[in-house]
């Protein structure tokens, strides 16, 4: 794993992991599929909320 | 990865997405609606529940009693299968066709509740908002070869996501995960947008498109299925048509003794497609999340009442079976119907913003020669 893959592997396991608990039963089950699923929701909005402001200052830093 | 093999692979991620675009906004949009099927119905008051009572009957009847009183005075059909909806254990739908056929299409369906023999009225046969929304979905109101078409838009996207995934590291090794450059050129900004949501959404892209496809080709997996694990039990078996039937009750019975602790989900009856000319098909479902949509057939010999044969279904049927939830998103509560509708929308802004950056392409080639910064990231591929 390097630093291009590392997040996303994270949450491709975590996607996949949350569609298979949501099958495999209920309560604790549907906890960890809305969980796995909700990451990549979680992660996209604060990756938009964090570089909204000062994207020029963060782009600079990391290109 | 050698520049030609990149430049292959890109190719084949621009055209992939480009072809199935305008499609999979459709079913992006309608797919958004239809997560939420239920509650759209229940607010519109086009929810299907049966609910006038017809013909009263106050014991708990045999189901061979419903299947009389259903033909009772009707020479002209005959009980071709019976379905019993996991939602409403009371109740069984009943399918009547034509006497010697064994298309199980056209025909009429009587509902009973089992409980107290009471015939349900049927719902009504109304266009509805998710009706009208699903038939977009599925295939573009052109019956067959649009659902087939369907099928091949899942696939090219399929195809799509796989290429992406492909030039994802080559593309972005410069930039940081979910880099987003506000403020920067339109074709940046769509690009970092792109690579962000393709690439948190693609797993959840990848089930939903392939379980999609698979739905979409179900035609093909159904009539697979029947020309090789139908057309076996049918060889195996004895063909003669029963002289005389024993009741459908003995028969399920009978089912219930060889397959215990599941529930019924269909009976199809002799001489039907999904039967031989002379058994019963009893297929049982069980109970939990996963296992009540795997179906297992118990083969019932129609003049005797003795089990025949019993099976599962094979692998491509279960993936098929198993392929709706994974599609809908409806096995997890309101929380996963919510979250399955933001993925879409973020699958649906991929789609939008992957448009784009190649729309702006001309234009960024001239800019480039000028701009030194677009050499990173996607800014440098047209």
């Amino acid at each position: 794993m390097n630093g291009t893959w590392g997040w996303p592997l994270l949450l491709a396991a975590l996607s996949l992991g949350g569609l298979a608990a949501g099958i495999l039963g209920d309560g604790v089950w549907d906890w960890l599929c809305w969980v796995g699923l909700a990451a990549p929701v979680v992660v996209v909005v604060r990756r938009m909320r964090d570089q909204w402001h000062g994207p020029d200052e963060r782009s600079n830093q990391n290109s | 990865m050698r520049a030609p093999v990149l430049r292959g692979w890109y190719a084949v991620h621009r055209w992939s997405s480009l072809i199935c675009t305008i499609n999979l906004l459709i079913l992006c949009l309608t797919g958004l609606l239809l997560v939420f099927h239920d509650e759209i119905d229940a607010a519109l008051g086009q929810d299907h529940r049966p609910v006038a009572a017809v013909v009263g009957n106050a014991a708990k009847p045999s189901l061979q009693t419903l299947v009389d009183s259903a033909v009772q005075g009707d020479a002209q059909h005959t009980v071709q299968s019976m379905f019993f909806p996991p939602d409403e254990p009371s109740l069984v739908a009943m399918h009547l066709g034509e006497r010697g056929s064994a298309s199980l299409r056209g025909g009429k369906n009587i509902i009973f509740n089992m409980d107290n023999g009471m015939r349900q009225a049927l719902p009504v046969n109304v266009e509805t908002v998710t009706g009208f929304l699903l038939k977009l979905h599925v295939n573009l109101f052109l019956g067959l070869p649009g659902q087939l078409f369907i099928g091949l838009v899942g696939l090219i996207f399929v195809l799509s996501i796989v290429s992406g995934i492909v030039i994802y590291a080559p593309l972005t090794r410069k930039l940081v995960f979910g880099i987003l450059r506000f403020g920067r050129q339109a074709r940046i900004v769509q690009a970092d947008l792109h690579n962000l949501f393709a690439v948190t959404t693609m797993v959840w892209a990848l089930v939903v498109g392939l379980t999609g496809t698979f739905l979409a080709f179900s035609p093909l997996i159904i009539g697979l299925w029947q020309k090789t694990e139908l057309a076996d039990i049918i060889r195996t078996l004895p063909a003669a048509k029963p002289h005389s039937m024993v009741p459908v009750d003995q028969a399920i019975a009978q089912a219930r003794l060889r397959a215990p602790g599941k529930d019924l989900a269909y009976v199809f009856y002799p001489g039907t497609e999904y039967a031989t000319q002379r058994h019963y098909m009893v297929v049982q479902r069980g109970h939990s999340e996963l296992e009540q949509r795997l179906f297992s057939i118990v083969v019932v010999d129609a003049q005797d009442g003795t089990v025949a044969d019993a099976r599962g279904m094979p692998w491509y049927m279960q993936a098929l079976l198993l392929s709706g939830p994974f599609h809908f998103g409806d096995y997890a509560g309101l929380p996963l119907k919510i979250l399955w509708a933001m993925l879409t929308l973020l699958t649906a802004t991929v789609t939008v913003s992957g448009f784009i950056v190649w729309m702006k392409r001309t234009r960024a080639v001239v800019v480039r020669r000028n701009e030194a910064t677009l050499a990173d990231g996607w800014g440098g591929q047209t």
